[in-house]
This record gives C-alpha cells, structure tokens and sequence, in this order.
C-alpha cells in the first residue's frame, strides 16, 4: 500500500523535509555512537559556503542538504546532494518577489550547480574546489568559480576558523572585477530563454572577481560569519526590489540540533536575511530499524553420536515428503511475515520458494526462511535452497550447507564468513514436482485510503495539491496473472485551477496534464489486465494491456535479461498506446503511438546504478534516456537523468529536454520496524512533450533485483539478524 | 514431558511475581522499551521517572525452578528476567546460550561473554570474546582483541576492534538473593582507534570451583549502554 500510494503521492523533496525533519532533529541526539559531527555549513544558495559566496568544502559521502534562505526580495530553496566524495550537485527552485521579469508578479527559476573537489584540505594546503551555479543555461544565477578553504583549530582564541578566498565569474564575478583571463564575450542574462542547454560557451568568460570570507564556529552551538562579496545584484538592482550598498555582510548562526542550523545575516548593507540548513545522511536511518529476535533453533546432533537421526526413513517419497514439509512450514513462516509458495525436498535437499511482504532486505528473510528450515528439517537433510519470489518471478536460488550455517551462527566473523560459503545461483522458471501452497490463489487484495497529489512550479503557486480518497482493487487469479485497478475522488485541491495556455509544438502527450486535472473528480488511473512470468533461468517477461496510466491505454510487452551474478542487464519494452480522454473515464482520443525501448541497466561498485533507454517516445520523437543513481545499502537512492530526443529544444520548450530527479527512501528508514514498502517520487523541472515516457505499472528491472547477488551482499549480515 | 510441564508452570510464575512487583514499584521493563529513537518514545519519556530495578526476594527465588537470567539495564532502569531457551558448542572456547527476554529480545552469551543480542536495535549481529572467554576460564589476567559487528540499524553493520586488557583483581564475595558465592573478580578495559566510539569497561564475577559467571556488568551495544546481569538460577 505504501508502495503504491507512494509512487501516486510523489512525497517530494520539499514535502521530505517538512515531514521528516521534526522527527530527525530530536532522534539524530539520541544516538550519537559512532556519528561525530561533520556538517559545513551552507549559504544562501543552499550549499557549502560562506552567507551569499561558496566555499571549497565538501559535505561527508551521501550527505543530504536542504537549504531556504531569504532576504530582500529573493527566496531560495535548495536540495543538495553529495553525490560523490568530490562531487557535489544540486538542484533550486527560487523567486524573486515583483521582479516583473517574465510576466509573473514574482520570477520564478529553477537551476542546478555542480561542484567538484580538485585538492583535499592538508595539513598545509586548503581545499581547491571549481564550481559551477546554475549551469545550465543563461540563468539568472548562472556563475563559476574557484575557491580554496582551510580550517584553522587549536588557535588563542576558542573554537575554530574557517577562511575561504576565491574568484569568481558571471554572477560571482560582476563587482570588483580585475579583468578577463578567459575572454570577455559573455551573454547576459535572458529571461524568457528556454535554458537548459549546458552554457559550456560561456563558462569562465568575461569578469572575474575575487571574493572571500573567515568562518569563526565559536563553539558547538554558535558560529560567526563575515565576507565579502563579488556579487552585484545587477538584475535585481535594475527591476528595483534590491538595494546593494556594501559588498560586505554578516552573520551569526546557530545549530538547533545535529540536522538543522539557523542563521541571521545582515547583507549588503540594506537587508536582513534567515537561512534555514538542514542536514541529513541516508547512511544514518531517522529511527534505527528492530528487527523482532528469531526463534532459536537446536543443532543436529553429531552423526556420530547419533546416527540414526540421520536415517532417510521419512522420505517414503519424495512428493509425500514435500507436502509434509509443506504443511508444516506454511505456519512457522507466517509467524516471520512470510508466505510459502512451494516446497520440494529429497532425503538431502530441500528447495524453498516463498515471498516476502515484511523486510526491506531480503537478505533478513533469507535468514529467516533458513533459520525455520534448519528447525523443522530432519537431520538428513543437507542442502537448503532459498529462493525468493516477487510476483511469480522466482529471483534466485540462495544455497547453504545446513553444516556452515549450525557452525557459524556464533562465530566471530558471522556474516562474512557465511557469504564465503553461500552459493547464489539462477532459479529455474518452474519447479516441477514441488508441493504448492494451495490457499494463495486466487486473491483478491483491496485497499482505500487518502491520496495526495501534488504539482510543482507553477508560476503563481509553485505548491499545488489535490486531496482525495483512492479505492485500489487487484484480483490473482493465478501465479503471475493480475488484474488490478484504482479509481480515485478529489475532494479538495487547486491543481486543476493551473492556468497554462499550451503552446506545445509536439503531440500533446504530457503537457494537457492541466486537462486531465480539470477533466471531473472521479478518474481511474490505472486499470489493466497484467502476466509476468521467467522464460528462461535468467529471463523475465510481461505483458499488460488496458488502461495503464492517466494519459494512455494500451498493450505492452517487456522482457528482460539478468543473470543473478551479473551487474549488467538488458532489457526491451514496446507498447502500442493510444491517448486517453480528458473528462471521460474510459475513453480514448484520436492519438495513437507506438513506443518502445532498448534498455540497458549496470550496477558499478561504487554503489551508482546506470541506465540508458533508447528508443521511440510517446510524441514519436526518438532518443536516449541517461539515469544515474546514488544507491545506498539500505535502500535510499538519489540521482538524476536527463533524455535527449530529436525533438529540439524550440519543440520541446522552456528547459529545452527532459530532465529531473529521482529520490527513494525505505519506509523503515524512517519508521524503525520491518516495512518492505518505500517512498519514491520523481521531480522534473519542466514536464513537457519532448522525451516522455509511458508509465508502465511493474515493469521487471526493480521487481528482479532485490534477490540478485548485488541487492544480496549489502544487507548480508541481515541473514543474522 | 514432566520437564515441559514444570517448565510452562515456572514461566507462569515468573509473570505472576513480576506483576506483583511492579503494582508496588515501577517494576519491569521489556528490553526493546528501554530505547527512546522515535520521536513519540521522546516526547512520552520526558517527565516520567526512570523504572526502578526489581530486587528479587528469597520467597521470589524459592519459586524459579528454571533457568534465569537477571538483566538490569544501567542507564535507563529497570530489570528484565530472561529464559535460558538454547545451549549449543561449537568450535570455539564457552559454552554458547541464548537467553530470550519477555518481549522477545534476545542476549546471546558464551561462556557468560556477551558475543550477541537481537531485537534490541543496533544489535551486536557477531563478536570475538575468545580471549575473555579464556581469561575467565583460567583466571589469568591477559590482553587481546574483541571485534564487534554492529548494526547500523539499517540492516547494514559496522565492525569495531577493540583493543583491551583484563584483569583478575581476586577473590571477592558477591550476595545474589541472600546466598553468598566466593568468585574472582575481573575487569576488563579496552580502546579503539575508531573516531566516536567509546571506550568499554566490562566486568564478571567468576565463581571460584565452578567457574561459572555469576554476575556481569557488559557492554550491551551502543543503544543500551550498560547491562548488568546476574545469573539467578543455572
């Protein structure tokens, strides 16, 4: 359920830190073990930095940031990632008040900046960082520079220092130039200008300024900040909301508690300004997960000292042997959250097929599966086979010797040394002679519940919600068939109040998205008919057919190639789709649209997954869609992607292609107790025509993978817990 | 089946004795409540006092006739009886129980060693004792290494190497429900160069003849803190 309201409600990064903070910021002093302070501070762009000027620094691997500021007319908020040790990357969405620079009261942007890390702080070298804002067109904030930082400790005075010196250009380089060293041409800022082409011509060139600024953290709660800056406010300056009458500013910051900072700044000699810092880290859950203890078990006895428990007398046959097993496994499983699905043993080896609602890891129910089968078996029986299913898809086979796993539970080095000894391996699509739990199908499975959607960026209102109660029905009439369907009622909202004259030159796939809205209180989102099945060991396949998302109807077809050991996968995807009616509830319109991709999935080592689509777009524009993900072990993801279609970026519009950014967080990251379920939403900038992809429910990649040796091996000591 | 019967009866009485403990102090408290991570835990804690530790009385004592286990958490209070649920040997040095609380957390102990627990939170998932084990076998002081695998409370871990010392500080006598006991003493100091993490003193009593581990004071994992433990009945 969570899954699935999840992906409807999109609980997006700004939703994120409004939920999660309050409970973050009093549970982060709980538990301090192992988890000493590093957080820089931010800037008003919501990054590394000083109070207006950036810094060298870096925030800790993965370390998440959300930064509001305000002062004067201009409001900032930021989502920074540290997506690598030396790479940093972030994405802002600001306005500035009655600035009449595009038509709206207040001009509102988006924009993203990437900083990279050239030189570690040493002993007696500082930071080197080069950084690009708002780097992707002629934004309003489009600026680079070069920054060094170092840190100063153990001085007369208490605490330490900070100091940070650096040039700027564009933006960060309009006061005080001292000249051009990379040449002098440099478009100015366009309002209106589509953006979101990588403005390569432009970076480095015209003005360069220099900036600086000291850093003094007095002691754990309070810090000071004073610097100067190279910013002149021009465009602000010149629509008349701002007045710049120092390049110096100051402030004074304190940090509520270890996720949330406050400052109060004095700037430019004519305004107050606020910013709120907020800090997270995936690898450092909200609530700290308890997994209730399992049920302990007593060893074999030795075979010598009694050999006749380990007689094979109780498999008569092996097909009786297998319901029995059945029979008495079906319960003790329950009890863990877990269903069997199908068994089938001989005297020596038993194979265990069952699903998991309960754990996000898998690896915790491997654990759990083997724990039961290591109680209940007789002694005869050596071999475990654990294979996990989602949705009839038979992930893998996870093999232990009943022996390592009696001797190494206690042992010192656990986890490692059982993996040593595990043996993943494909399973076979069916398992032939097994004994099947005969009271799974068919199912019927309803759910109702509050839904929420939201629209980001709208000019006049860049918050937009629909409230309303979704009613969510899925009928199994057979492993791997499924016919499922959610019907949803609005009951308050002001998305459909968005007023947007669509002057899209494309077919008009996404971008009548206002229509849809304003098409009647009651829609069906989704209602299709659906198989997946394993074709071979290491293939998967769908087919689904109906109405499978908001906008389309159709038939698609998936299959998808992973062998359990592999980090790489390949997968393709047609469907035949046509455009759904905007007010009618089943209805079609006229367009109709083949689309279909070749997809190729790759898990580095680093913990980044890759992935590239080409292939035709439901406005029949054909390209390529790049995703990198930031994966952590527990489940959190953040990364970004962009499409490159041959619709150009006049076609396609304001933001010029397909961008955005992906963020997933585990439910029992936050809630710290066993939930499978997760929060994922996905936010564009610009949701447009151009580079659009159907939304196909279940397609296979992600159902697949959780069992694969790779989604294995970082929760691994799970299979102790 | 007589042990079976005598068994469920003495759990019984067990639930019995504690309920009348706590109408009259704070009385127990279940392993897994003794953590204050969520928000709602935090709010509910403020103000209300830490649970008092259950002093157990002969006449209580008279009535174990199975296996258990004191547990008396430092820091947050309060006491928690644990049943003895499996033994098992393995290749290493002590004898490996497994001791099951009230609200189904688990405290894995060999050789009265703590080298696990679950459904704590931020469990102790695998850890090396071996020289303490065999410290407290032999009665000698020694030094060596402890490793813990440590939950990060994600289902991801953490490993700590503990650097450490023990010492036989000699004979002493301990009371346990009014029944004295002569034992050695031990305590055990150990270090880590990992950033933020604590340093650990643990201490036993060793029962003289025996050698059983009569009472403890251990480190529990980083949730916790501090346990300490008292065997009532082997």
């Amino acid at each position: 359920m969570i899954r699935h309201l999840a992906q409807s409600t999109l609980g997006a990064a700004f939703l994120i830190s409004a939920t999660l903070m309050p409970t973050y910021a009093v549970s982060q002093d709980v538990d301090g073990f192992f988890e000493t302070a590093n957080r820089p501070s931010l800037n008003f762009y919501g990054v590394t930095g000083l109070i207006d000027m950036p810094s060298a620094e870096m925030l800790p691997d993965g370390q998440v940031a959300v930064g509001i500021s305000t002062f004067g007319a201009s409001t900032r908020t930021t989502l920074t990632f540290q997506a690598l040790p030396r790479v940093q990357a972030s994405f802002r969405y600001s306005g500035i008040k009655d600035a009449n620079l595009s038509g709206f009261d207040t001009y509102r942007d988006r924009s993203f900046d990437v900083k990279f890390l050239v030189n570690r702080e040493s002993r007696y070298f500082p930071a080197l960082t080069v950084g690009l804002q708002d780097f992707a067109g002629t934004g309003i904030y489009a600026g680079e520079f070069v920054a060094v930082t170092k840190n100063f400790s153990g001085l007369r005075i208490p605490g330490s220092i900070k100091a940070t010196v650096g040039l700027g250009w564009g933006r960060l380089g309009s006061s005080g130039s001292i000249g051009t060293p990379f040449g002098s041409e440099r478009p100015s800022f366009q309002s209106g200008d589509t953006g979101g082409e990588l403005s390569v011509d432009q970076w480095f060139r015209g003005d360069a300024a220099p900036f600086a600024g000291v850093e003094w953290q007095v002691n754990d709660k309070w810090g000071l900040k004073a610097e100067y800056s190279s910013d002149a406010y021009k465009t602000e300056t010149n629509v008349g909301v701002f007045e710049r009458k120092s390049r110096f500013n100051f402030g004074a910051e304190y940090q509520v508690s270890d996720g949330v900072r406050l400052g109060g700044y004095y700037l430019y000699g004519s305004e107050f300004g606020l910013n709120l810092q907020i800090q997270l880290n995936p690898d450092r859950p909200v609530s700290k997960l308890r997994i209730p203890a399992p049920r302990p078990y007593s060893v074999r006895p030795s075979r010598r000292a009694d050999p006749q428990a380990y007689s094979d007398d109780w498999v008569v046959s092996d097909a009786e042997a297998s319901r029995d097993v059945r029979d008495a496994m079906i319960p003790l499983l329950e009890k863990e959250g877990l269903t069997l699905i199908e068994v089938k043993t001989t005297a020596s080896t038993t194979e265990v097929r069952y699903s998991n609602e309960r754990y996000g890891a898998t690896a915790v129910s491997i654990g759990r599966v083997a724990r039961v089968m290591a109680r209940l078996l007789p002694a005869s029986v050596e071999t475990f086979r654990i294979v996990p299913v989602v949705n009839n898809l038979a992930q893998s086979a996870i093999i232990f010797r009943r022996s390592d796993l009696e001797a190494l539970e206690f042992s010192p080095n656990a986890p490692d040394a059982l993996l040593a000894l595990t043996g993943f391996s494909s399973a076979d699509p069916v398992l032939n002679g097994s004994a099947r739990n005969e009271a799974l199908f068919p199912k019927f499975n309803w759910s109702i519940g509050p839904y929420l959607t939201q629209r980001y960026f709208d000019p006049n209102e860049p918050i937009r919600l629909d409230a309303g109660v979704a009613l969510n029905l899925s009928y199994q009439p057979a492993p791997g068939w499924k016919i499922a369907g959610q019907v949803q009622h609005r009951l308050t909202g002001n998305v459909s109040e968005i007023f947007r004259q669509n002057q899209s030159n494309l077919a008009h796939v996404r971008s009548d998205a206002v229509e849809y809205d304003q098409g009647g209180a009651t829609s069906i989102p989704q209602l299709y008919g659906s198989r997946q099945w394993k074709a071979a060991p290491d293939v998967y396949a769908r087919v689904s057919a109906g109405y499978l998302e908001r906008m389309f109807g159709g038939v698609s077809a998936e299959a998808l190639w992973k062998p359990v050991a592999s980090r790489l996968a390949l997968g393709v995807e047609v469907n035949y789709v046509k455009q759904r009616a905007f007010d009618d509830v089943l209805g079609f319109q006229d367009y109709d649209i083949a689309t279909g991709h070749v997809s190729a999935y790759y898990e580095f080592n680093s913990g980044l997954t890759g992935q590239i689509d080409v292939g035709q777009y439901l406005a029949g524009d054909v390209g390529a869609t790049f995703t990198l993900e930031r994966e952590f072990a527990n489940g959190w993801r953040l990364g970004g992607f962009f499409t490159l279609t041959d619709a150009t970026a006049e076609e396609f519009g304001a933001g010029s292609f397909d961008k955005g950014i992906k963020l997933t967080i585990p439910a029992n990251w936050l809630l710290g107790k066993p939930d499978a379920g997760v929060r994922s939403t996905t936010v564009r900038p610009f949701s447009r025509d151009g580079g659009a992809r159907l939304n196909v429910p279940g397609r296979l990649y992600e159902q697949v993978r959780s069992g694969h040796r790779k989604g294995l091996v970082g929760n691994w000591s799970g299979v102790w817990e | 089946m007589i042990k079976l019967a005598s068994r469920t009866i003495g759990a019984g009485l067990i639930a019995v004795l504690l309920a009348g403990c706590s109408s009259e102090q704070s009385g127990s408290v279940n392993l897994t409540k003794v953590l204050a991570t969520s928000l709602v835990n935090v709010v509910k804690s403020r103000g209300s006092e830490a649970p008092q530790r259950v002093i157990v009385t002969p006449e209580m004592y008279a009535k174990i006739v199975i296996p258990l286990l004191q547990v008396n958490p430092l820091e947050s209070g309060g006491s928690d009886f644990l049943q003895r649920k499996v033994t098992r040997r393995d290749s290493l040095p002590g004898m490996v129980e497994v001791w099951n609380s009230t609200d189904n957390a688990q405290i894995i102990l060999r050789n009265g060693v703590v080298i696990g627990t679950r459904g704590i939170g931020r469990d102790i998932i695998a850890a090396d004792a071996n020289y303490t084990v065999k410290a407290l076998q032999t009665g000698a002081s020694g030094s060596g290494i402890r490793t813990f695998t440590v939950s990060d409370g994600d289902v991801t871990t953490s490993k700590l190497r503990y650097r450490c010392e023990i010492r036989n500080q000699g004979a002493e006598k301990i009371t346990v429900v009014k029944r004295g006991f002569t034992v050695n003493h031990f305590e055990e100091s150990c270090s880590t160069t990992i950033t933020g993490a604590p340093e650990l003193h643990n201490e036993f009593w060793v029962e003289r003849g025996t050698g059983i581990v009569r009472k403890s004071k251990q480190w529990i994992g980083p949730v916790v803190g501090y346990f300490e433990m008292v065997l009532l009945k082997n």
